[in-house]
């Protein structure tokens, strides 16, 4: 029952459609002008001679030329002026620590004095490994570094407390 | 955490800024975690010296962080007198003591210890199965010496070390045989010569038997450098058997986890892309393509773009079949983002790459346009170093060569053409007659357009025509005669008549909006 009045309803929807198809048609049409109709490709589409417009296809069929009619520009290969990886390397079982691993300093985020000197734990650039660096070489090397950690940590109190540990 | 309560008696005495207790707890007790393990980690550094020396190490018993001095480390002439003598023990402390000169930081005294005559010992001291800390003290000592230049690495192979280290790589010692990886990456490392000489000597399928899944991190990550090292250096590229042999197992590794690992093996895929159209077939049947997109966009491996745009840029450098895997892979989607990327290096290998996808069939050419490569595109030309302005400008030329006369209209409506005109100032010459070449070309469009005349004022509206008629005088001959040639057929009133023959263009329903937007901005 659903469906004999489904086909009912269906057919009269493609009676209305009967008209608006041809309007489309020469909508399409107009769009040639303003855009390029990929339609043109499909052979479904209607023969050249059909359409009174053979100005615009040939302009269209222009537009898809290539401009050049002459073989396809060269690829470039690799030119190898940049440094890649190290060719050889030297094995140190203790790994270059600290500054000498020529890391940018990101901040720092902790001191120590347990060997007998003040050391910065370092934050580095571009790394997840934070490593101890002594402060004096801290001070000269990234003083503004320095400066941020002990600005973040000052503290205005009664009792004199040692707040890095 | 138990000491929770106690830390937020403390604080309530103080007066602090803004400052929230809750927070800096945390941030003490992160402090305290990574200062534990910054001491944890120096220790497990040092582990090497522990277990393989039996004489007093200072280095592995002091807490001190920033000393790499010894105690009383060994003259030259003890150390000599030791690896010369015949008492195992004496070798031993003489190797490692030569080893630990060899390992500092500043000036380790390479050619010293090669002038003592030491190399053919440390040589010998290889193939004692016996003495494994002795084989291991010479195993790195002579790692350390192949490090250094051409002539450093080539006393090592002269004394024998090839052969020796070759069957190293089958010790039961873990580190041992990773030693003998190491010094073998060096050799290889040194060029193509000592690179084949590997090769020949069987390395790759002893290197290759060392891989199984409870192979440690560390020594994959010396594996696979060594591996990328057999794969580098051109005059000649590698013999294409060892690349066969060793692919499979690259391509294992490049779906590996650790960053170095990748890393590496991505290197090593970009030397064997490197070459002609064979070669970087070889690598593209493997099907590794889809991967060295993914490696290229993972955000958290940020040393993973170089290497696989590399790569990539390696493989739209071959034929249109190969770009087109490249494309298929998604390229095109992650190649805007590297070209805005906040190194110079990876823009511009990313402009290469584009223009070399430029320089193929109209189709893929369509493909830079959908997937909006043409914006960035412009403001690497604006923006860009000079070096990523020298790769975008080619993009450019070789897309107005290859590309229909739409994209070379679109390619104007983007900016492109202003963008190119504003580098005509540049002293590069190349980089000039390139600029002049996509001039050329987008003229020849407008031809076919029959809108020459309005490109030649819109050109003249960018402050084209002046730079042209400058370069007219550049010292350069080919620049000048480019320059010359413009102006003559497009810019030279006796010319408008010719041009004019094209009237139909009146008739043309190309005088559409659209096309009207192409030339004015």
């Amino acid at each position: 029952m659903g469906k004999k009045q489904n086909t009912k309803t269906k057919k009269d929807a493609q009676d209305t459609q009967d008209e608006p198809e041809e309007f489309v048609v020469e909508k399409v049409l107009d769009q040639l002008a303003w855009d390029t109709c990929p339609l043109l490709a499909d052979n479904t589409w209607e023969p050249e001679e059909n359409l009174d417009c053979p100005e615009l296809i040939s302009a269209f069929l222009e537009a898809q030329k290539n401009v050049k009619e002459k073989p396809a520009p060269v690829k470039r290969k690799a030119s190898t002026d940049e440094p890649e990886t190290e060719s050889k390397k030297k094995d140190v079982a203790e790994k270059p620590r600290g500054f000498a691993r020529n890391l940018e300093p990101e901040r720092i985020i902790g001191a120590t004095d347990s060997s007998g000197e003040l050391m910065f734990l370092m934050k580095w650039k571009d790394s997840d490994e934070a490593d101890l660096v002594p402060a004096r070489e801290a001070n000269t090397r990234c003083p503004q570094v320095v400066i941020s950690f002990y600005e973040e940590r000052l503290t205005w109190h009664s009792c004199p407390e040692d707040e890095a540990q | 955490m138990p000491t929770k309560n106690v830390i937020d008696e403390r604080l309530s005495k103080f007066k602090n800024k803004g400052k929230d207790p809750a927070k800096l707890r945390e941030k003490r007790i992160s402090v305290s975690v990574e200062l534990r393990k910054a001491h944890k980690n120096e220790n497990f550094l040092k582990r090497r010296n522990i277990t393989l020396s039996s004489l007093p190490d200072e280095e592995a018993l002091s807490p001190d962080y920033c000393s790499t001095e010894m105690v009383t480390p060994l003259s030259m002439e003890e150390i000599i007198k030791d690896v010369t003598s015949e008492s195992r023990e004496s070798q031993t402390r003489g190797c490692q003591a030569a080893r630990k000169l060899l390992s500092q930081e500043c000036n380790p005294p390479l050619k010293e210890i090669i002038n003592a005559g030491l190399l053919s010992r440390f040589v010998s001291f290889l193939s004692m199965d016996d003495e494994p800390a002795l084989q291991f003290e010479a195993a790195w000592a002579l790692t350390n010496i192949a490090s250094g230049t051409s002539w450093h690495t080539q006393q090592v192979v002269e004394h024998g070390a090839v052969t020796a280290f070759i069957s190293l790589l089958a010790s039961p010692m873990l580190h041992i045989s990773e030693q003998a990886v190491w010094a073998l990456g060096n050799i290889a490392g040194d060029g193509s010569a000592y690179r084949d000489v590997l090769i020949e000597c069987n390395v790759i399928p002893a290197l290759l038997a060392r891989i199984c899944p409870d192979t440690p991190v560390g020594y994959l990550r010396n594996l696979t450098w060594t591996l990328s090292n057999l794969c580098r250096n051109k005059n000649p590229f590698p013999p294409s058997s060892a690349v066969l042999q060793m692919l499979p197992s690259l391509i294992q590794l490049l779906h590996h986890c650790d960053k170095d690992i990748l890393s590496d093996a991505c290197w090593a895929i970009s030397y064997l892309s490197d070459g002609d159209n064979e070669r970087i077939d070889v690598v593209v049947k493997t099907g590794i393509v889809p991967r060295l997109v993914e490696l290229m966009s993972h955000k958290e491996l940020s040393v993973m773009v170089t290497p696989a745009l590399r790569s990539i840029g390696n493989i739209v450098s071959g034929s249109d079949l190969q770009t087109q895997t490249a494309i298929d892979a998604g390229i095109l989607n992650v190649l805007p983002r590297l070209m805005r990327h906040q190194k110079a290096s990876v823009q511009k290998e990313a402009a290469w790459a584009l223009s070399n996808i430029a320089a193929g069939p109209c189709n893929q050419i369509q493909q830079l346009i959908t997937c909006g490569l043409l914006p960035p595109l412009v403001e690497q030309l604006k923006n860009g170093d000079f070096k990523t302005q020298r790769e975008a400008v080619w993009a450019v030329t070789n897309f107005t060569s290859g590309g229909t006369v739409e994209q070379v209209v679109h390619l104007v409506q983007v900016g492109a053409l202003e963008a190119i005109i504003s580098l005509l100032q540049v002293k590069d010459v190349k980089v000039i007659l390139v600029i002049l070449d996509a001039i050329n070309n987008i003229f020849m469009a407008a031809e076919k357009l029959g809108e020459t005349e309005k490109l030649t004022l819109l050109v003249e509206e960018l402050g084209g025509l002046d730079r042209i008629e400058m370069l007219q005088n550049h010292d350069n001959d080919a620049v000048y005669r480019a320059a010359h040639t413009l102006i003559e057929k497009y810019f030279s009133d006796a010319d408008i008549e010719e041009v004019k023959v094209d009237t139909t263009v009146d008739a043309f329903a190309f005088q559409s909006p659209d096309v009207k937007r192409t030339f004015e901005f």
